[in-house]
């Protein structure tokens, strides 16, 4: 799972490039998607945080809730919070994982803070919000019926220059 | 909008956010949004759907800081919400 998230960064930098897509430009579809969808009341879904920081980074990186009970087709909001408690500025960026890895194709993140790097001052803390929804056709999966936890976890890593990540079967 | 870099094919592929990522809020300009936030989460036992007026606030705070693009809040899925609001004038502080 450690290499899964490693490798996932620069896959992102490479598809950004390729693309040209900063991670900004929001695909058209999504915003009507948005407005359209209804809430499914009939589905809670417990969603819980997990913090995690690779041994290179030093930031204090935790969520600041450990659960939030959302339905599908609903926009939610969740915080994360990162210190840096060193005297030397750290600049993090970071990835997500979904489990059960299934559910992850409906966990649909609209702004947060990963994939792109974020520096903080010797000192700093910030908040770090994600704005996600569950997508309603989670509800009408049948492999998804028993599903009522998902877990979103982060991990920070430090991004440095030049740091070349160890990519399994690259290289 | 996969990319065909896939390694496997039965594993978790992270996206990138729909709408990229927010700026940092280095000041704490929305702080005092956030708390509120989460008081109300804790309040109604974490549940998310109690809380959307405070998360509408605080993602407008955002927007009126440029901590977050403009968009209109229908799409950001408060459309019920902003219904009911247009009976008020809000105060945008």
């Amino acid at each position: 799972m450690v290499g899964l998230s490693y490798a996932a960064v620069p896959l992102y930098r490479l598809y950004c490039q390729a693309t040209g897509l900063g991670g900004t430009a929001g695909t058209g579809g999504d915003p009507e998607r948005i407005e359209r969808m209804e809430p499914v009341r009939d589905r809670l879904i417990r969603v819980t945080f997990n913090a995690d920081t690779h041994a290179s980074i030093q930031w204090n990186f935790k969520p600041q809730q450990s659960e939030i009970y959302v339905v599908p087709g609903e926009t939610a909001l969740a915080f994360y919070k990162a210190k840096n408690p060193t005297d030397k500025p750290i600049i993090g960026i970071s990835t997500y994982n979904v489990v059960p890895f299934e559910a992850g194709q409906y966990f649909n993140k609209i702004q947060c803070f990963c994939f792109e790097e974020q520096r903080l001052n010797p000192q700093e803390e910030v908040d770090m919000p994600v704005f996600f929804y569950i997508d309603p056709e989670f509800a009408e999966d049948p492999k998804m019926a028993k599903v009522d936890l998902i877990t979103l976890s982060y991990t920070f890593f430090e991004a440095k220059e030049g740091q070349k990540l160890p990519l399994p079967g690259y290289q | 909008m996969s990319t065909a870099m896939n390694f496997s094919n039965k594993s978790f592929t992270p996206r990138p956010p729909d709408k990229g990522a927010f700026p940092l809020d280095h000041f704490g300009e929305c702080s005092a949004f956030k708390e509120r936030f989460m008081e109300c989460l804790r309040q109604s036992g974490y549940e998310s759907a109690a809380c959307r007026q405070s998360a509408m606030a605080y993602l407008e705070c955002r927007m009126d800081r440029q901590l977050m693009a403009n968009e209109p809040l229908e799409k950001l899925g408060f459309k019920d919400l902003i219904n009911e609001k247009s009976e008020e004038k809000p105060k945008k502080s």
